[in-house]
């Protein structure tokens, strides 16, 4: 437990949530994926496990670094990826297995929270129920893509942290000082745009917004949500149907073996 | 230090050195005479070279006739000093002649020119000067009145006007000092026959008797006189600032306390080291003892307040009896519980408490309506506004509001670190929620479905995972966010209560099918019973008693070998242990249905019109009762 004094008190009852993605893409090696030299002969794909924003905004202002806990045969097989602002945490390898990698986060240091573990099992081959499913984990070119959606919950953070995630929502690519590239004396301290509408589909810099439709690349958006839910909802719905036919079922059987209980105790009796 | 120095403090021989010694002696004192403020050993120390320090060559008394004036002419002069009051005392000092002016009266220093003297003396008598000392004889000025003021003002039955004249006097002549008037204070009051001599004192009838005066005395009436006489001369709403003050310090003498002063300071001056000590000590004991008794009362306040208790406004003959103790009772816990919850929101919602406003005035119930919406954004002015109709106290109610809200961006300026209330939009951008309930630390979303799972067995996990095969959902959600998670809530709940189902189904089907079976076994046996009967038919009437009465023994033995046991307690069985009876059902069963295999079906369509006949004992009150057990069972 960090000592309280430094971050200010927890926010009571509020938890922020902020989503990014993790996942795994591999390609097996071929005329266009030319096998690095020095790779062992036994090797089958190049592929990445990566931990990033959507729509790859920055999500280093609260995650410092992720910890890749690879398969052990793997030399040096714990990756420690340091954040740089505006990049995702990826490691790149090659290999022949599929395995369990251990995904490590640890916050930023104004964040008082202790680092979290996340399992993501690396998909070196399409994998599903169906043939469909399989097939929607193949991109164009041949990636298998195991990407996954989570969201990040951060429940009573810290004062201090809590002022992290709550400011500086920009745009992607909004450059706050405009001097700090190429122009020196116009607009150089630019005032946020107001924000955005929560509906408007548009994905800012540090904020929890998600898309609104699905783009190549970009599976996860409010679509997909909607869709999903859709989806749960209508099983749900069966459910409630299967368990009514059931229950009705159920009730016509209690009435018939109540029936034969009665009767055959009216028969043991003595009449 | 040369080396035949050394050798001289070691008492070496001079030996070898011996020789060039003298000869560099001679040299060294070459340069010696320009040197001369140097110390022989600071010169030694520079060896053949001579030392680069050149000494300051200074020159004395050379000024000395340089400034050839003739010397300052002093003359004897004459003076006068006008502070004096015997003016004709001519007094001569020496002066400094002026240039300019031959001295007239130089030779006027003799006694035998003193005639002539008179006379230059009135004529020169303007220009005999004044003594420089003379604007030092400063004359106080000693309140003046005349006879009718004093009768007006100044009476006091103390002092006749006489004695205070002679008060006036002596303050003037000693200008003011009191404790030589005090001194020279030596009032003898006239003779009041009137007949005063100057020089008897037989010629007085009555000699009032002369008083002491001590010197506040003197000092509260002089100031008496002066304050008033000041008064009059200038009314008091006139007087400047000072002249005020100087008048209100007169006005205001208290004698009294200015004799405790010196007599304080006198019995502080007298007294002894010893003592001097003592009433430090003493001084010291007080102050502790003081500190103590505030201490003390301190405590004993505290202690009141604990044993006060805190007095009803209302009459409390309504909580006398239990039902209103029990009554009173829950008043308190949901005042309880909203004051909690109200704190709660006012933890998320800080109002600058350091002043009351006027929503917080408001009365109660909309009071706690704005503490409710207050998660919302700040737009809980409808909820706290008063009744329409009220417009006066509407308008206020906005202003008050815009004030607060002007004070909260205020605030928000002077302290940038002090949380800021989130717009609703700003919430759904960040991401913001507020929970009921909640750990701290960081989670994920997928945590909560994953332990919907693992708080199952795995046979639990297995058949839901089945069936959700079935239904087509992946048990892994695609997007796990909070609207997809909840959903997935609730159809795994729905598919618990479907799979909870199921296991009821299977075993009624079970148990329906075993009593099915004693059925058929019963009707075997009725219908061979029956065959014997009709050929017995004729055998009269007599067997049918103890036909009937050897029925149920084999009844009976059929159910030993079944289960072994009445319709009730069959019953009772299945309600302690669910799991034991369908296993003692199918090891029955086998048994049973091979027997009956080919009665069955007959049996069913007996069975079947015969349930319609047989009274429905048994209501829907028994299905829940079962269904309530699986429930039991489920949680367990």
């Amino acid at each position: 437990m960090a000592p309280s004094n430094q971050f200010g008190k927890r926010v009571k009852l509020t938890q922020i949530r902020r989503p990014f993605v993790i996942g795994s893409t591999a390609l097996p090696f071929s005329d266009s994926n030319p096998r690095p030299p020095g790779t062992p002969d036994n090797h089958t794909h190049s592929w990445q496990v990566f931990v990033r924003g959507m729509e790859d905004t920055d999500i280093t202002y609260w995650l410092r670094r992720v910890q890749f806990k690879l398969h052990e045969s793997i030399p040096n097989y714990v990756r420690m990826v340091e954040g740089e602002p505006g990049k995702p945490f990826v490691v790149n390898e090659t290999g022949w297995g599929e395995f369990d990698i251990t995904v490590k986060l640890y916050y930023i240091n104004d964040s008082g929270e202790k680092p979290q573990t996340l399992y993501h099992y690396l998909r070196l081959h399409p994998y599903g129920r169906t043939e469909e499913e399989k097939q929607a984990m193949v991109a164009a070119n041949g990636e298998v893509r195991a990407w996954s959606y989570e969201e990040q919950l951060f429940n009573e953070p810290y004062e201090a942290f809590y002022q992290i995630l709550t400011t500086g929502a920009v745009p992607k690519g909004w450059k706050p000082a405009a001097g700090g590239k190429g122009g020196k004396g116009k607009g150089k301290n630019r005032a946020p745009p107001p924000l955005p509408a929560p509906d408007s589909g548009d994905v800012w810099e540090r904020t929890a917004m998600i898309p609104s439709a699905n783009r190549p690349g970009q599976p996860f958006s409010r679509e997909t949500e909607a869709a999903e839910v859709k989806k749960l909802s209508d099983a749900q719905l069966k459910t409630d149907q299967m368990a009514k036919q059931l229950l009705a079922e159920l009730k016509k059987k209690e009435e018939q073996l109540a029936k034969l209980k009665a009767e055959n105790a009216a028969a043991v009796k003595p009449s | 230090m040369a080396s035949s120095d050394v050798r001289d403090v070691l008492n070496l021989p001079d030996g070898a050195a011996g020789g060039p010694r003298p000869s560099k002696k001679q040299k060294i004192s070459a340069p010696r005479p320009n040197l001369k403020g140097l110390a022989r050993e600071v010169h030694n120390l520079g060896g053949d070279n001579p030392i680069a320090i050149v000494p300051e060559v200074t020159q004395f008394k050379k000024r000395r006739f340089a400034s050839r004036k003739p010397a300052a002419r002093w003359e004897l002069r004459p003076f006068q000093n006008s502070g004096r009051e015997d003016a004709s005392l001519i007094l001569r000092h020496w002066r400094r002649a002026e240039e300019g002016k031959q001295p007239s009266s130089t030779a006027g220093g003799g006694e035998g020119q003193a005639g002539e003297n008179d006379v230059s003396g009135s004529k020169g008598e303007e220009e005999i000067e004044d003594s420089s000392y003379a604007k030092y004889n400063v004359q106080v000025s000693v309140p003046q009145y005349n006879d009718d003021q004093y009768r007006q003002v100044l009476e006091n039955p103390d002092w006749t006007k006489e004695e205070t004249d002679y008060l006036m006097e002596l303050v003037r002549d000693f200008d003011i000092r009191w404790p030589l008037i005090w001194d020279r204070y030596e009032w003898s009051p006239p003779a009041t026959n009137g007949e005063a001599d100057a020089d008897g004192d037989e010629s007085k009838a009555i000699v009032p008797a002369t008083r002491t005066r001590s010197m506040e005395d003197l000092k509260a009436r002089y100031y008496e006189v002066a304050s008033r006489m000041m008064a009059v001369q200038k009314p008091v709403q006139y007087m400047t600032q000072p002249e005020f003050a100087l008048h209100e310090l007169m006005a205001h003498f208290n004698p009294q306390q200015e004799k405790l002063r010196k007599d304080f300071a006198l019995n502080s001056f007298g007294r002894s080291r010893e003592e001097a000590r003592e009433e430090e000590s003493l001084l010291l004991e007080i102050k502790r003892i003081l500190a103590r008794s505030d201490k003390f009362n301190e405590e004993r306040r505290e202690l009141y307040n604990r044993l006060d208790y805190p007095h009803a406004e209302q009459d409390i003959n309504t909580f006398k009896s239990s039902t209103g103790l029990q009554t009173l009772l829950q008043n308190l816990m949901t005042a309880d519980k909203s004051k909690k919850r109200k704190s709660i929101m006012g933890g998320e919602a800080p109002t600058p408490t350091g002043q009351p406003t006027p929503q917080q005035a408001a009365p109660e119930s909309a009071r706690r309506d704005s503490a409710a919406a207050s998660t919302g954004p700040r737009d809980s002015a409808p909820a706290a506004a008063p009744a329409p109709g009220n417009k006066k106290a509407q308008q206020q109610q906005q202003q008050a509001q815009q004030q607060q809200q002007a004070q909260q961006a205020q605030q928000q300026q002077s302290q940038p670190q002090e949380r800021k209330k989130l717009t609703e939009q700003e919430e759904i951008i960040y991401g913001v929620t507020h929970h009921e309930r909640l750990g701290s630390g960081p989670t994920f979303r997928t945590e909560k479905i994953n332990k919907l799972f693992s708080h199952k067995s795995n046979q639990q996990q297995l058949r839901i995972t089945n069936t959700l095969n079935e239904l087509d959902v992946p048990a892994k959600l695609a997007m796990p966010t909070a609207a997809t998670t909840h959903a997935f809530e609730q159809l795994l709940a729905s598919v618990n209560s479907l799979l909870d189902a199921r296991k009821v189904t299977d075993k009624i089907d079970a148990e329906i099918k075993l009593e099915l079976a004693k059925k058929a076994e019963r009707e075997k046996a009725a219908g061979i019973h029956e065959e014997t009967e009709k050929v017995e038919d004729a055998g009269g009437n007599a067997k049918d008693d103890a036909a009937a009465a050897d029925e149920p023994s084999k009844e009976e033995d059929n159910k030993g070998a079944t289960e072994g046991a009445d319709p009730a307690d069959e019953e009772k069985e299945e309600d302690d242990g669910e799991d034991a009876t369908p296993s003692d059902e199918a090891a029955a069963q086998p048994s049973v249905e091979q027997d009956d295999d080919d009665n069955d079906d007959a049996a069913d369509k007996g069975t079947d019109d015969q349930l319609e006949s047989a009274a429905p004992k048994r209501s829907a009150s028994v299905l829940s009762d079962k269904s309530d057990k699986a429930a039991k069972r489920q949680k367990k």
